[in-house]
């Protein structure tokens, strides 16, 4: 975006500038943005905003409804869950795990990915060859099935759903980080830092890196919501974070067995999800339509 | 196009060896003693460990345990499941029908719902159907299936009673010998009445559940592609000889538009398999899906192993041929 004409202003917007002139022509994108920054307040103040902690259980108020419907309680603005928790700090709390587990796997992933995707494009040949089938497996095992199978081997906790869901979706990363080096290499600028002694690492990082990164910002905006869906998932089926950790996968787990007598405290937590999930990526398409236009895949 | 399809399985072959390699080495590394882990025994004798390493053949030099590992694959024994005392690929194959059933459903229902509404989408670009359709695609596939799962099951199966909450099939009410283990072909050819709607009504929330996500891509897919192939110059072309705007859209047009999005459906298989685990947990659905994670409850190792193995090989074929069938349409990619 930042070398397109622009012939009203005179002088020539920033870089930052102009992004943010394209993104925040995007309704949806700058929508999702202030519902994840709220997601994002939320979770780091969760100590002070949060009416209750997140394991506190009160003796005589299970399973109450939330507090506009017949039979709620004032204190409990959205209920209790069945060991009598209040279900807005859960959620709160959750909050955090869910961002927690979201931006470590995706910074495990992008730094891996980007060490990993530009060793195959600069060593090239046999460990190319070699880095790239392990990839395809990784890639040829369906998501959800990796994961399990690294959390059976490693037992289910917070942590392990993170090396889990990292491994799943590192292929991504190395990928995109070795076909844009490679589609930098044939470039003058490359070949004139080779010819002015620039060194390899300083090559692999400095000259090219910067380069590549448009594209692995976008998919790495992205990568933060799958992920997030990925732990709820293994939470869930009760392989992630374990009880009496609030997160909203292993909470709607808890649930279920109370679909019939208590739908919100199954409705609550996927709700929680899903918004979190719709604000990155409405986020996420923003970036990628501001960042690139020639990214524009759907 | 001969030599596209050799390299192409050429290039599988190391894929499959790390794959058995994988699941070799993950066995392993679960924790706890190689011999109780497998045999299911806690605190087992010194004389019943070394007859069992001897049996299981963990005395023998690592390398050459692999070896004999592949060996049995390649016979078709994936080892037998510590809890049924079944062969694996016994189990596996019995259930998969199950799961196979409900996958073709899914997808089904997301194509036949998600073209036509993304193509028209397209048509009537910036249309208020145009904006909640692409507004609830977002919806769509950021959804956690597992949930929206739950929430079906809570309105139409407990608030209106509409269909069953588990199962493939009313078990007190119909009985036959599986021929097809398809459900619905199976209640078909038993002749008793009722069963087919029963095995219908069955499949339809898990297939919702199941189509959600691939219904979100292929809808936003068609209706990119369809909005780049209309404003071709064979569109203009078309409509200037005077065609009805019908046929513009549906024979010149969505034919086109079609390719990308045959391969996204192409695409969804992993993902399919993925959310077949989650849709089956929910609705207790008896398929793979379902055993995979029950063998985890039950620490059934080998089903686990063996599960997964074969899971794996089946995208790993499926991507195989989906990219074949790409070669034989488009051979740009051939050469490419």
């Amino acid at each position: 975006m930042a070398n397109a004409p622009a012939p009203v202003t005179v002088q020539p917007a920033g870089p930052f500038a102009a992004f943010w002139n394209a993104f925040s022509q995007n309704r949806g994108a700058v929508g999702g943005l202030i519902i994840l920054l709220t997601i994002i307040v939320l979770a780091i103040f969760a100590d002070w905003i949060a009416p209750y902690s997140a394991i506190e259980q009160f003796r005589g108020m299970t399973k109450l409804p939330p507090a506009w419907t017949d039979g709620g309680d004032k204190h409990f603005w959205l209920g209790t869950d069945a060991l009598g928790r209040d279900m807005l700090s859960r959620l709160i709390y959750g909050a955090r795990i869910s961002l927690f587990i979201g931006l470590s796997v995706m910074s495990v992933s992008v730094v891996i990915g980007i060490a990993l995707g530009l060793v195959a494009a600069f060593m090239g040949g046999v460990i190319d060859s070699v880095l790239m089938r392990i990839m395809d497996l990784i890639m040829s095992i369906p998501s959800l099935v990796l994961a399990i199978l690294v959390v059976s081997i490693l037992g289910p906790s917070l942590t392990n759903t993170i090396v889990a869901v990292s491994v799943v979706y590192l292929p991504n990363y190395v990928r995109l980080v070795r076909g844009s080096a490679l589609a930098e290499f044939g470039k003058d600028y490359i070949i004139a830092a080779k010819v002015a002694g620039v060194g390899p690492i300083r090559l692999m990082f400095v000259t090219v890196l910067p380069n590549c990164l448009a594209p692995l910002i976008v998919q790495a905006a992205l990568g933060v919501s799958n992920a997030i869906l990925e732990a709820a998932a293994l939470g869930f089926l009760g392989l992630g974070a374990q009880p009496p950790t609030p997160e909203w996968g292993a909470m709607l787990a808890d649930a279920r067995e109370f679909i019939r007598s208590n739908p919100w405290i199954v409705t609550l937590p996927g709700l929680a999800i899903l918004v979190s999930v719709v604000s990155i990526n409405l986020f996420g398409d923003g970036l990628r339509d501001a960042l690139d236009p020639k990214l524009r895949r759907s | 196009m001969i030599k596209f399809i050799l390299r192409r399985l050429l290039l599988t072959i190391p894929t499959f060896i790390a794959l058995m390699f994988v699941t070799f080495i993950a066995i392993r590394l679960v924790p706890g003693d190689p011999v109780e882990v497998r045999t299911g025994e806690h605190g087992i004798s010194p004389e019943r460990l070394a007859y069992f390493r001897h049996e299981l053949g963990l005395d023998q030099p690592v390398w050459k345990q692999f070896l004999d590992y592949v060996w049995h694959l390649l016979h078709g024994d994936f080892g037998v499941s510590l809890s049924s005392n079944e062969k694996v690929l016994t189990e596996f194959l019995t259930l998969f029908p199950a799961t196979l059933e409900l996958s073709f459903a899914g997808i089904l229902f997301a194509v036949l719902l998600g073209i036509p509404a993304g193509v028209f989408a397209a048509v009537k670009r910036g249309s208020w159907f145009d904006h909640t359709l692409m507004g609830a695609a977002v919806a769509g596939f950021s959804m956690p299936i597992f949930w929206w799962g739950l929430l079906l099951i809570m309105l139409v199966s407990e608030g209106w009673h509409l269909t069953p909450v588990a199962g493939r099939i009313d078990m007190i009410k119909f009985y036959f010998e599986p021929t097809t283990g398809f459900m619905l072909i199976d209640s078909l050819l038993s002749d008793q009445k009722g069963a087919f709607l029963s095995a219908l009504h069955h499949l339809v929330l898990p297939m919702i559940v199941l189509g959600t996500v691939p219904l979100a891509v292929i809808a936003r897919m068609t209706r990119s592609s369809m909005l780049e192939v209309l404003s071709e110059d064979y569109v203009r072309t078309a409509r200037a000889k005077g065609l009805s705007e019908f046929r513009v859209i549906s024979l010149h047009a969505l034919r086109n538009a079609l390719i990308p999005v045959v391969t996204v459906v192409g695409l969804q298989v992993g993902g399919l398999l993925a959310g077949a685990v989650l849709t089956e947990t929910i609705f207790s659905w008896p398929g793979v899906g379902k055993w995979l994670i029950d063998s985890i409850g039950r620490r059934d190792y080998p089903a686990l192993q063996g599960g997964i193995l074969l899971i794996s090989s089946l995208v790993i074929i499926i991507n195989l041929l989906v990219d074949l069938l790409y070669g034989a349409i488009n051979p740009r990619i051939r050469h490419g």
